[in-house]
């Protein structure tokens, strides 16, 4: 009797705390979302809906001359991954290490390490814009002064070093999220492992590449699944340092630019396409989708096996 | 009552307060007591002008103008999200052609007659374009200035090089530039890491290339191509003058290339009219000469590029309409138009208004004779690609060295023909 | 190999890390003191004579307390929707087991993945239609949709993580299931609670984009997005720039240096229960 009282409490209670959360994120997150599928399916004149269009948005988008851009950007997502993946990993790694087996100041070097995480993209756009300028900023001003002029570069206007650029502002900006999670990650490892390998007369080395490492997979998991998600939806930097067509000459551009350019049109161009555009939305959203569910699948069960 | 119980009921109150903070907040602005206009433009640096303007406008009508500018990147999804949501301003700067075409096909602005604004009979036709739709020529805006494309030069710092007499062929316009750079002086101030900047310098350049207004309506009618031999020479013209950018030039944003002309750090810089206001505001002191692009060949032919910068509109949802009226009028009045020559270097289109800057008056006195309009803006603005969106980072890949000027053409012509009937399939 | 192991070296690479850090945004501050033509002369002299005038030129230009005001008002009005909701369902998620369990869940992880970014259009019309645009409720609830999921996620670990037993026996006492939340749980999930703020609130305050397609009454705006119209409008003037950029970077700045353990620790903690 009490018990079947409670149960009833119980699920009036789970009702009434759960539902104005899950309807938020229902009106304002899922239904919108499910909305843009279906704008994939329509003609569109500016900003007013046509008729159905089946896959002619998917077509176009893969056709020239959207086919391209859409090639460029989705190959700048990959690079990017992959160099953010690479350096910020190798160096969060590295840095949560360090603070790991040197803990003296650990709290001051923790704090810095992760400053730059609080600041807006606006702000460190801005920031970084100033100091690469060819002209008064104080990077080539040094280079310049120390006459190293072929280390002068237009860092942010050369089309061959604009993404590497971007890569390492975002290393700047973001390094400190990996380093906590790493850092983590290594306190929560047994003392008790290390301690057995110390007595069997491991190295420093073999303890941190046969033991430390494996057991960081937990936190890598973490890292690239962010990681992933991050750099396949690639916005504000981009937008920020180099405008929404991903200048100079696109070098920057990345899928979400696209569809931005798509759905509101640039600056040069009034025609949106908002078809084309949600087509894109779409094939993002897969991508992501996809590409985080499986890879956590995937990297979980490396987990058990390490 | 126990701390958590307190901490807990806080929480809600506070929940419960933020939203009867928020929601007033919003039902309460559209309440006024005197008319205020909300106006619209893409000109942050102008907020001054503008303000000062509209005080003149408050004192003579009692109507009062609230001036918000938006970053011109963003102005385009600002004024169509803000418009399409009902948001928008009584009167905004709108931008030309097909620059906006989404917005005004649906209707977003109010259509205008010469009895609501009488200052639009005496605009040029080619001007008038400018706000207009693309297929019922109904006229939604009032265009406020004539741009005008073509070389400016700083004349302390050429007599300084030796050079008093101004090139009027490229020939000798290269061989000037060769001159200044010889004497140690950047002879370009323009960079190519403005995109649009690329754009502007082919357009003061091109139409001694193509052959002006003749090849445009040729093109147009899709009796010519983008990948005419004349129009990949034009092409070239530009891409010929990247050497004499400074070091660098890649990476010169818009601000920092007019920087170096505006601080006597470079010779020439090519651009529009628009530029000067800007180059007075870094340096009130200095001299600026100009003259048209030059000729293709010795003795011939030379052009300036025009078109309308843009046009004041009133919104068709507006509920000042009247009054909203009265101030395009005030916008398109001889005074206004007065003092933004004098002030923002505009080229006024009514006849009769001489700017105070040598400059601008000069190009005044060229467009009866010279003028043609700018090819890819005037024209191929009305679909996706525009010509714009494929030659600027185009003109950046010639620089980089990843492209040639016939692939671009040929790219330009691909994309456009892709939506601009006339050269399909040519 | 003994080198690269040694506390030297890493101590080393943790001096390097924060001078490469802090270098540039001392260079921001320090700018920030200069005037334009002192700075456009020559970008790396120290501000020996800080030149105030940049801040109060940007507090004279009176949009900028506007802003900062639109910005906490948004920011705050989130907070308490992300975590009066969050709380709620993750306390049911972590202590009850009912039927649908899993699908909620799943409803909660979709969320996570899906970028509000990508789904801005038809949020617009929708939001247009709901007449929630161009308003401040309309963009907190946005904001909360997007936190919430997370934060739901990080709460319900947080609520499971306690012993069964405490419920129960505050049951037995004859607690309500609502009183059970309150008295008992809520106090012990206050870390919790502090990582949900911290990590909503970042990006809330940061944001430029939503505000930009949202929000359009001028009076409206938020600081990051005013900061982007005053480099259009003090185009060369660094100086009044770089104090703009401080003046909104100063109040999670703040933050961070009164509350950087819980930056951190929050962090870890919502990682590993995540």
């Amino acid at each position: 009797m009490a018990k079947q009282g409670l149960k009833r409490q119980q699920n009036r209670m789970a009702a009434v705390l759960l539902l104005p959360g899950l309807l938020t994120v229902l009106v304002f997150t899922s239904i919108p979302a499910l909305t843009t599928l279906s704008y994939a399916f329509f003609h569109w004149q500016g900003f007013q809906r046509g008729s159905f269009a089946g896959l002619e948005n998917f077509r176009r988008l893969f056709a020239f001359p959207f086919k391209d851009q859409l090639l460029m950007a989705f190959r700048h997502n990959i690079l990017v991954f992959v160099g953010i993946y690479i350096v910020q990993t190798s160096i969060g790694i590295l840095l949560a290490y360090a603070l790991f087996k040197a803990p003296r100041g650990q709290r001051f070097f923790r704090t810095v390490a992760f400053f730059p995480v609080i600041f807006s993209l606006v702000i460190v756009g801005y920031m970084w814009q100033s100091i690469l300028n060819p002209f008064y900023g104080p990077v080539n001003y040094i280079f310049h002064a120390i006459h190293w002029d072929f280390a002068a570069q237009t860092w942010l206007g050369n089309t061959s070093t604009a993404l590497p650029t971007l890569v390492f502002i975002n290393l700047w900006r973001w390094v400190g999220f990996p380093t906590i999670i790493f850092l983590a990650g290594f306190n929560a490892i047994s003392t008790d492992y290390v301690e057995a390998a110390r007595i069997d007369g491991a190295t420093e080395g073999q303890i941190f590449r046969k033991i430390l490492l494996p057991l960081l997979a937990p936190s890598m998991t973490i890292v690239t699944i962010l990681t992933f998600i991050g750099a396949f939806e690639w916005f504000d930097l981009p937008y920020v340092l180099g405008g929404s067509s991903g200048g100079p000459a696109g070098a920057t551009d990345t899928l979400a630019l696209m569809f931005y350019r798509l759905s509101f049109g640039s600056v040069d161009s009034g025609a949106n396409q908002i078809g084309i555009g949600s087509a894109l939305g779409v094939i993002i959203f897969a991508v992501v989708g996809v590409g985080a569910t499986y890879g956590s699948k995937f990297l979980r069960a490396r987990e058990v096996e390490a | 009552m126990t701390k958590m119980q307190r901490s807990l009921r806080g929480l809600l109150a506070a929940a419960i307060a933020a939203t009867t903070i928020v929601v007033p907040a919003v039902v309460s602005s559209s309440a006024h007591a005197a008319v205020e206009l909300s106006f619209w433009s893409w000109r942050p640096e102008d907020k001054a002008f503008y303000e000062a303007e509209a005080a003149m406008f408050l004192k003579s009508t009692g109507i009062s103008v609230k001036f918000t500018p938006y970053v011109a990147t963003d102005y385009n999804a600002t004024l169509a999200t803000a418009l399409t949501a009902g948001k928008g301003p009584d009167v905004m700067q709108i931008r030309a052609y097909g620059g906006m075409a989404n917005l005004s096909d649906a209707g977003n602005f109010l259509a205008l007659t010469t009895k609501d604004v009488p200052a639009l009979a005496k605009v040029a036709p080619g001007m008038l374009a400018g706000a207009q739709g693309y297929t019922d020529k109904q006229q939604f805006g009032f265009p406020y200035s004539t741009s005008v494309l073509g070389v400016m030069y700083n004349p302390d710092l050429l007599s300084k090089a030796g050079v008093t007499v101004m090139p009027t062929s490229m020939s000798s316009f290269l061989s000037v530039l060769q001159k200044v750079k010889a004497a140690g002086i950047t002879p370009l101030g323009n960079g190519t890491g403005y995109a649009p900047g690329l754009e502007q310098m082919w357009g003061a350049l091109a139409p001694a290339y193509y052959g002006g207004s003749s090849f445009f309506n040729d093109l147009v009618a899709g009796k010519k191509t983008f990948t005419d031999t004349a129009f990949v020479a034009s092409l070239k013209a530009e891409t010929d003058l990247y050497k004499y950018m400074p070091a660098g030039a890649s990476g010169l944003d818009y601000n920092t290339a007019r920087g170096l002309f505006a601080n006597g750090k470079a010779a020439f810089y090519i651009g529009g009219n628009y530029e000067i206001s800007y180059f007075r505001s870094l340096n009130p002191n200095l001299k600026v000469g100009w003259f048209p692009g030059p000729a293709a060949t010795v003795g011939g032919r030379r052009y300036v590029t025009t078109w309308a910068d843009g046009a004041f509109a009133v919104n068709a949802k507006t509920s000042h309409k009247a009054e909203a009226i009265k101030f395009l009028n005030f916008l398109s009045s001889k005074a206004f138009l007065t003092a933004a020559a004098n002030q923002l270097g505009w080229i006024p289109p009514l006849s009769g208004i001489t700017s105070s800057e040598p400059a601008i008056a000069q190009m005044q006195q060229k467009i009866p004779t010279m003028g043609t309009p700018f090819l890819t803006l005037v024209g191929f603005r009305y679909g996706t690609p525009t010509s714009s969106s494929i030659m600027q980072p185009g003109f950046q890949k010639v620089a980089a060295g990843t492209q040639t000027v016939a692939e671009l053409a040929k790219t330009i012509q691909d994309g456009v023909a892709t939506w601009y009937k006339p050269l399909a399939g040519k | 190999m003994k080198l690269l192991t040694s506390k030297v070296f890493f101590r080393a690479v943790l001096i390097f890390n924060s001078f490469s850090i802090l270098l540039p945004v001392f260079f921001l501050i320090n700018s920030s003191l200069r005037s334009s033509n002192d700075f456009a002369s020559n970008p790396m002299k120290l501000a020996t004579h800080p030149y105030w005038q940049n801040f109060s030129q940007v507090w004279a230009d009176g949009a900028f307390a506007t802003y900062l005001k639109n910005s906490v008002i948004i920011t705050g009005g989130s907070l308490i929707f992300i975590l009066v909701f969050s709380l709620g369902a993750g306390f049911v998620l972590g202590r009850y087991s009912f039927k649908g369990q899993s699908l909620v869940t799943g409803f909660i992880l979709s969320g996570m993945l899906v970028p509000a970014k990508l789904a801005i259009l038809p949020l617009f019309i929708q939001l247009k239609w709901m007449h929630l645009l161009d308003s401040q409720l309309g963009l907190i609830l946005v904001y909360a949709s997007g936190a919430l999921p997370a934060g739901i996620f990080i709460m319900s670990g947080f609520f499971r993580s306690l012993p069964v037993d405490l419920d129960n026996a505050a049951r037995v006492d004859g607690a309500s299931e609502l009183q059970v939340l309150r008295k008992v749980l809520v106090p012990l999930v206050k870390p919790g609670i502090a990582i949900v703020a911290i990590y909503s609130a970042i990006p809330i305050w940061n944001d430029f984009f939503l505000p930009l397609v949202f929000i359009q009454s001028p009076e409206k705006k938020t600081i990051m997005q005013g900061l982007t119209l005053f480099f259009g409008e003090y185009s060369s003037q660094w100086g009044i720039i770089f104090a703009g950029l401080l003046i909104a970077a100063l109040p999670l700045i703040i933050l961070y240096l009164v509350l950087s353990e819980q930056f951190i620790k929050g962090l870890t903690a919502g990682a590993v229960k995540g």
